[in-house]
């Protein structure tokens, strides 16, 4: 305990994450320095666990213990390697050599292009390596990766948000046709049709939500009706961004471990945290404009930073979410969607 | 990695009550699911002189509008927003805005206290389908075409067509050429816009949310416009929109006609 606190204490904490990220200026310091005294040692002992699992050969089952093991947090070091294993992305890529090249000395579609170009300096200004100055600078393999994807699956081709995760991917990986294929295991397989024209997928999860915060959290529900404020409004940019710039970069990345292990009903259950560890200070909300500032803020904050606590909450606080209920859930909100026209 | 920098509003929103205009006869709602928006800004505005609300900022108005800023991805809303409303502008550290969001801000037409409550969108076409909801309950809507981007331009056309199935039909509508800084890479005419926004009897100007050319007048135009709809005097004067806009619009170089 005391090793890892005295070592988070010496190094302090730098103005940039690991990442790459700038810390805002009204960044905690201090709590965060508390945190990650604690969560240093945490980390510790899972790098231990995880060397000890992968014995040198790199490869993992899908097992019990492996699922137990990424919801506990894959190490930095080994996060690429089980997010492509567990996905399918690396099978994938392994089947399709050259694949990625080939889409990428295609013809292009101008319009994809242009759509895509647009959004280059509006990825992550804050992050130092995706600055126009930096070097190597990332804007080009996000670029790359976008551009690759759009041709790849031409239903989605483009959507703002996909930035935002194809960027998580370079970072985490920093290799370019890892990320595409990361991306697709995303858009093609794990989630639903968020990202086509008619985002029904979107639409349709949005009001699962709605569901299943009116079955676990009712009052919240409830008020929500009674102010008449849309589950779009407040929670869109949680699906579509995957809790990118919403939640804290660490919290993200453990969100999508298990992401990419379980499915799109992490989604759910990371919501649903959010809303009824925080019902007490939602049901305080007297208008419209008051509910919105109040999901703002319950993704802000020691509960959301504290990732190793938050993830273990993830899997308690909403109680029983099995697939076949969402799957339910899913099937009638998007009725009701398609009735609604 | 947070760029959030709105203050934490304290103090509840109070919905004004009562509206001093006839209830809105928009169109939009056949395709809502019934359900208003943003109930504490009833359809054509509240106007309560004499008992003044409290915004969620904390800031006490006299009426409240909902504005909602519409247009092609990437042709300033987010920065013409953030300029009016902090007087800053956000080169190179803003990011593509997904979905949407509103800021509130109160300003002060003819001594009365005026809340705009300004609705950010995603530009992109697809988000239209999550987006045009809103439109509904729209007192005004801001349509921004760049300038500097062609495409932006021809796809007014589109947008009104939008504007004109799901907002209603008395919106307060105003044309925007932004980015008017870049005189460089201009490629959208002024006489152009003009032009366009004379054939569908919207008020125009040009605008620059780097340097703040006509950004406040954009907004102040429209607040007066939205005041005096709702709260006219008996023997006041009618505001006109058109006329204030053309007296008050100042031009984006030297050689303003």
């Amino acid at each position: 305990m005391e090793r890892g606190e005295g070592a988070a204490r010496g190094a302090g904490v730098p103005r940039v994450d690991l990442y790459g990220f700038e810390r805002p200026e009204d960044f905690d310091y201090a709590s965060y320095e508390d945190f990650l005294s604690r969560y240093l040692v945490v980390l510790t002992r899972r790098a231990i666990k995880w060397s000890k699992l992968l014995k040198g050969n790199n490869r993992v089952q899908k097992s019990i213990k492996v699922k137990r093991y990424i919801r506990k947090g894959i190490p930095n070091e080994h996060r690429a390697l089980i997010w492509m294993i567990v996905s399918g992305a690396q099978a994938n890529m392994e089947q399709n050599p050259g694949y990625y090249n080939k889409l990428l000395e295609g013809e292009k579609n101008d319009m994809l292009v242009e759509t895509i170009k647009t959004d280059m300096n509006r990825t992550f200004p804050d992050n130092v390596q995706f600055r126009k100055t930096a070097e190597p600078c990332l804007q080009q393999t996000l670029y790359n990766v976008l551009v690759a994807y759009g041709h790849h699956n031409k239903t989605v081709g483009y959507c703002q948000g996909m930035n935002f995760i194809a960027g998580y991917l370079i970072l985490i990986t920093k290799n370019e046709e890892e990320s595409f294929w990361l991306l697709d295991a995303l858009i093609g397989r794990i989630l639903p049709d968020y990202y086509s024209p008619a985002m029904m997928g979107l639409k349709t999860d949005q009001e699962v939500l709605g569901e299943l915060v009116k079955m676990k959290v009712p009052a919240v529900a409830e008020l929500m009706d009674r102010h008449g404020v849309m589950w779009t409004l407040v929670v869109s940019r949680w699906f579509i961004c995957l809790f990118i710039d919403i939640l804290p970069v660490e919290t993200v990345l453990r969100i999508w471990d298990c992401l990419f292990y379980e499915g799109s009903k992490i989604i759910f259950r990371v919501a649903l945290t959010l809303i009824k560890q925080h019902q007490a200070f939602i049901l305080e909300a007297t208008s419209f404009p008051d509910i919105c500032d109040k999901f703002k803020q319950i993704t802000r904050g020691p509960f959301v930073t504290e990732c190793h606590t938050f993830m273990q909450k993830i899997f308690t606080e909403p109680g029983s979410l099995s697939m076949a209920t969402i799957n339910k859930l899913r099937e009638t909100c998007r009725a009701k969607l398609l009735a609604q026209g | 990695m947070s760029r959030k920098k709105t203050p934490r509003s304290k103090g509840g929103g109070r919905a004004s009550p009562s509206s001093a205009l006839p209830p809105g006869q928009g169109n939009g709602g056949a395709r809502g699911a019934g359900r208003r928006l943003s109930p504490e800004l009833p359809p054509n505005g509240a106007a309560l002189p004499g008992r003044p609300s409290l915004s969620n900022s904390g800031e006490f108005y006299d009426v409240a509008f909902k504005v909602m800023l519409v247009g092609d991805s990437g042709v300033g809303k987010t920065c013409l927003l953030v300029r009016f409303k902090d007087g800053a502008f956000l080169a190179g550290s803003f990011i593509s805005t997904v979905g949407i969001d509103f800021r509130n801000k109160v300003l002060t037409v003819d001594g009365v206290k005026v809340k705009l409550q300004i609705w950010d969108t995603a530009g992109q076409e697809r988000f239209r389908s999550v987006t045009h909801a809103y439109y509904r309950d729209a007192h005004a809507l801001l349509l921004l075409y760049d300038v500097t981007n062609r495409a932006s331009f021809d796809n007014i056309q589109a947008w009104l067509t939008e504007i004109h199935e799901y907002a209603q039909q008395d919106v307060v509508l105003m044309l925007l050429g932004n980015k008017v800084d870049s005189t460089q890479e201009r490629v959208v005419k002024r006489e152009d816009g003009e032009k366009l926004a004379k054939e569908y009897g919207v008020p125009f100007m040009e605008t620059s949310a780097k340097s703040g050319l006509n950004v406040e007048l954009a907004f102040t135009a429209i607040a007066k416009e939205l005041k005096h709809r709702s709260m006219k005097l008996p023997n006041e004067p009618k505001f006109k929109l058109h006329d204030y806009v053309k007296k008050e619009v100042r031009g984006s170089g030297c050689c303003r006609s």
